[in-house]
């Protein structure tokens, strides 16, 4: 039985008419038929909750709306497709992976990567990361990559990490996505990529280099006003000192290696707590420890969630649900997600704008574009799409990666208009799109809108874009090349932006 | 006395032989605005004859209103790099091998000496012509005293303007802009951030965008139906919410404004060569649009990757120098370009979020520290000098006992340029909560002896006590007797009434 069949068979136990969200009853009586569910005891329930919150789950959790989307989430519930998306190894996703199949770095070893040209690693885990978000059904998991890849930001620029973050990809960031953030620390702080970036392979007893140190409190996990001071950051520099990178050139290349020569192994006082003397590779763990153990730390995370999927502007009562749950299961990322989810209130959240990435990716779904590309290749025309957006994937150079701001990403729509009239006129090289079959069936100008409307933008085009796009079909009957450009303008249309 | 075509007498013992002797005394020039009114042409900008001198040419530092190119080096740049305090020996020995050695040292990798306690490393010597020229002031301890460490707070707290205030999202440039008038009649743009995302520093500014590359901006897909295309989504966006709609407003006049200009064609002026970087591309474009004279009024350009915590690399092909190579090379070709003859009205700022720690790390690097120096460079600027107030590097004197004190907010540089160079006197909404305390780093405005902005016979009388006692003057008006000194001798004295005279009729 498939997973599609196995919840449809579900259904009813997750939907509910009359689910207010954010309403903690509604939360209850979704806990207990999920408890019932488990039981094998389902209780029967009434309608499907409103298709807008549906539209607005879908819009949160995946990597732009499309019509099968909309169809699962409809089928599911909004309780049974979020559990859906959150139970994501359940999720067959051999499509992607058939796509995936020819990059034949992407489970290599560091030392294998070493052995070509810096970009075709770099290409490589580029054109995978495009395949995946746009192509992968385990789209809340590829949205979660996206978010820890900016939260654990890494410059693919710097030192070794051409070759190497590629594994950082693959062993910190889509291992640990959805698992526990404390896991994740800790392989983001042992991984070669991260070590390199920040600089503490380069740490040593004595004179410690106070990059990684700081930045893993102020970024990865108190935040900036998180209540370290700068001596906790140098005694946190004291503790990683060691952790270092194999240099040799043997097949042990570029994997974490602990110097205990390199190591200060006296005492250090981290956030008021002591380390005693004389420790070795655990008194960094114990640093993660105290700061994972540390109020600050939660609110942060549960605040960049937050920010992430509700608003720019979160409730604190919203990230106060969400801290709670990271204290209550150390750190869960899962349960810290359904927190968010069953505590939105979805009528109410404002809307986002859309970062470049996002709405490539999201074009790329609703155009059914058909993405190609060579495993050898040293870039792609689509990375300088994102490039002359200011949004290529791992490039951002600075540690808190790229920005999740209005005001950063409002400035440059032009760069949005030209991504959709490239890809439309299928002048992207190894991207193509079929505007006859996307739009089938319809043939006059008002036809040819409103299947734009319905089948790219679900609907959501304003009245005043769908009978612009349709004054700009007509007069007549609108020949293919119109029609690509009518599809163009929609998706550089001001609704076609936000999510 | 006439003294058309004579040299002033050269100011802090700099060489200036090389200097374009008619393009100095621009006192004695008529302004634009002096020949319109004379000749009865009238303000009207666009009926002035072709030969005519533009706007854009700077003339006198009373009304002259600068454009201001503002440079943030990003990552925290290392200051005691930038501009060594070679007569300082505790610099040396906090920096065993990221010095860089004392002029009077046979080390080819010396530095050359500014001022006998400062100088700049051999890739930073590019800069020398602009300093020798009275152009470049290099401001050193300066900064921010919140003493954060973090980037990211300290870069914003610079842009905005303000410490600590996190609902102040506007910037320092943006409130310039859109507290006081534009410089053209219908502006199109007056702001640009050069980059994908707009600087922090101009937000708030009307028209104003970021725009990665001026030379390539402009709508694409079939040129036949460019236009409609254009009109369609113009249509929608106007109808659209907020930012999106502006955004999309600006962008659409930006694509002609930014066609009509020949960037690629743009040929530099004073033998201005521009490094081939991104860095030395920006200057290129930015000199090219204030050529073209369409109004713009802030530019912002970034350098990242100054966060040198490990292999800092202050010599060839070491990651700072190379860093340093584009800045030094960039803004030379920029000081050439731009200031060549009479030069424009523009004033360059080049700052960082902070410091670099004074003591050296284990992996020949530096970590965050505090104070840090300023480059600013202009007609009207009191270049040739390193002005500061040098806390020293003594363990007592540092800030925390680690890092280079700030002695000099940078809001007191930004203040002054804005009051002095922007002509902008809303400092109060620029840098809210805060007072500037001007410093010298712009010059006077010269025959203004009662410091309101204009020469006229108000400043007769003062001007006359001046020249009699200039001690007493500085003392009891409050406004430099420096303002007096109208042929740039570094006196007030009788040679001075001549062209105090002129400038006083000629106003």
């Amino acid at each position: 039985m498939s997973w599609l069949e196995a919840l449809s068979n579900g259904i009813e136990r997750f939907a509910e008419s009359d689910r207010a969200v954010g309403d903690a009853l509604s939360r209850r009586k979704w806990l207990l038929a999920g408890a019932a569910a488990a039981l094998g005891t389902a209780t029967k329930s009434k309608a499907a909750p409103p298709v807008s919150h549906t539209r607005w789950l879908i819009n949160r959790i995946t990597m732009g709306w499309t019509p099968e989307e909309q169809l699962l989430a409809d089928t599911l519930g909004y309780h049974g497709y979020l559990e859906y998306h959150l139970n994501y190894t359940a999720i067959d996703d051999s499509a992607l992976n058939a796509r995936l199949a020819p990059y034949w770095l992407l489970n290599a070893p560091p030392y294998y990567l070493h052995g070509f040209n810096a970009s075709i690693p770099t290409n490589q885990l580029c054109q995978a990361t495009f395949l995946r978000a746009t192509y992968s059904k385990r789209q809340l998991f590829e949205r979660m990559v996206e978010f820890w890849t900016d939260h654990l930001n890494i410059d693919i620029k710097k030192a070794d990490n051409p070759w190497i973050k590629l594994v950082d990809d693959r062993e910190v960031i889509r291992t640990h996505a959805l698992g526990n953030f404390r896991d994740l620390i800790i392989a983001s702080a042992r991984s070669p990529s991260m070590l390199e970036y920040l600089d503490n392979a380069d740490s040593v007893v004595g004179n410690p280099n106070e990059n990684y140190a700081r930045e893993l409190m102020e970024l990865h996990t108190m935040g900036v006003s998180g209540g370290y001071t700068q001596q906790d950051v140098v005694e946190v520099a004291r503790a990683f000192t060691g952790w270092t990178v194999d240099q040799t050139d043997t097949q042990t290349k570029s994997t974490f290696r602990f110097d205990a020569l390199a190591h200060d192994t006296g005492s250090k006082v981290v956030l008021g707590q002591t380390i005693p003397a004389g420790g070795g590779y655990g008194d960094a763990i114990q640093v993660i420890d105290i700061i994972m153990a540390h109020p600050s730390t939660a609110n942060f995370i549960a605040r960049k969630l937050c920010e992430r999927f509700y608003s720019y502007s979160p409730p604190q009562s919203l990230i106060n649900s969400v801290g709670a749950t990271f204290t209550a299961t150390n750190g869960d990322i899962k349960s810290m997600l359904r927190t968010l989810f069953l505590n939105a209130n979805p009528a109410t959240a404002p809307v986002k704008l859309k970062r470049p990435f996002h709405l490539v990716i999201s074009a790329l779904r609703a155009a059914k574009a058909n993405v190609g590309g060579s495993p050898e290749a040293l870039t792609t025309q689509l990375r300088q799409q994102l490039q002359a957006a200011g949004h290529e994937p791992f490039q951002w150079g600075t540690p808190d990666g790229y920005p999740d701001k209005l005001e950063h990403w409002s400035g440059l729509v032009i760069a949005r208009w030209n991504f959709a009239a490239a890809l439309m006129k299928d002048s992207i090289a190894d991207i193509t799109t079929d505007v006859e079959i996307l739009l089938a069936g319809a043939v006059t100008a008002d036809q040819v809108a409103d299947k734009i409307n319905e089948v790219i933008c679900g609907g959501t085009l304003t009245a005043v874009e769908r009978n612009r796009i349709r004054d700009y079909l007509s007069p007549g009957i609108p020949t293919k090349a119109k029609k690509a450009e009518a599809v163009a303008l929609a998706i550089s249309a001001p609704s076609f932006q936000w999510y | 006395m006439v003294l058309t075509g004579v040299c002033p007498a050269e100011p802090k013992g700099v060489d200036m032989s090389s200097r374009d002797c008619t393009g100095c005394n621009e006192y004695l020039e008529l302004s634009r605005r002096q020949f319109l009114k004379a000749s009865g042409i009238g303000a009207v900008a666009l009926s002035a004859p072709a030969w005519l001198p533009r706007v854009a040419y700077a003339g006198d530092a009373c009304t002259d209103r600068d454009i201001v190119v503002a440079i943030f080096l990003r990552g925290a740049a290392d200051g005691l790099t930038l501009c060594v305090p070679h007569a300082d020996p505790l610099y040396y020995s906090a920096r065993p091998t990221l010095s860089v050695p004392p002029p009077d040292s046979l080390d080819p990798n010396r530095c050359t000496d500014l001022n006998g306690y400062f100088g700049l490393p051999p890739v930073m010597t590019p800069l020398l012509p602009a300093y020798q020229a009275g152009h470049l002031c290099i401001v050193h301890a300066v900064g921010s005293p919140s003493g954060s460490r973090s980037h990211f707070d300290a870069m914003r707290f610079m842009e905005v303007g303000k410490i600590g205030d996190p609902n102040l999202i506007t910037g320092w440039l943006g409130r310039h802009l859109a507290t006081s008038a534009p410089l053209s009649v219908n502006p199109v743009l007056r702001g640009i951030g050069i980059g994908y995302g707009l600087q922090q520093a101009l937000e708030g500014g009307p028209f104003t965008l970021p725009i990665p590359d001026m030379d390539n901006f402009d709508l694409v897909g079939d040129p036949v139906t460019r236009a409609a295309r254009r009109l369609a989504l113009s249509d929608m966006y106007n109808a659209g919410t907020e930012p999106l709609k502006t955004s999309a407003q600006n962008t659409q006049l930006t694509i002609d404004f930014l066609n009509a200009i020949d960037f690629n064609g743009y040929i530099p002026a004073g033998g201005a060569v521009y490094p081939n970087h991104t860095f030395g591309y920006a200057l290129r474009s930015t000199a090219a649009l204030i050529k073209a004279e369409v109004g713009v009024e802030a530019v912002a350009i970034d350098l990242p990757g100054w966060d040198t915590h490990a292999f800092q690399g202050i010599w060839q092909g070491g990651a700072m120098w190379e860093l340093m190579n584009p800045l030094a090379l960039g803004l030379a070709a920029f000081h050439a370009d731009i200031f060549a003859g009479n030069g424009r009205n523009v004033t360059v700022v080049v700052m960082s979020e902070f410091g670099r720690r004074l003591l050296e790390n284990g992996s020949d690097g530096t970590d965050h520290g505090h104070g840090n120096c300023m480059f600013v460079i202009g007609n009207h600027i009191n270049g040739g000098q390193v002005l500061t107030q040098w806390p020293g590097l003594d363990q007592g004197q540092l800030f925390q006992g680690r890092d280079l004190e700030v002695t000099y907010d940078w809001r007191d540089i930004l203040g002054e340029i804005v009051q002095h160079r922007l002509q902008n006197p809303n400092l109060a909404t620029i840098f809210p909560g805060f007072t500037p305390t001007f410093r010298g780093v712009t010059t006077a405005c010269r025959g203004d002896m009662n410091c309101d902005k204009v020469v006229n016979t108000d400043d007769v009388a003062p001007f006359v006590g001046a020249v009699m006692d200039p001690e007493a003057f500085d003392g009891k008006s409050g406004c430099g007797a420096i303002n007096g000194d109208m042929n740039n001798d570094g006196a007030v004295d009788g040679r001075d009434i001549q062209p105090f005279v002129k400038r006083v009729l000629g106003s």
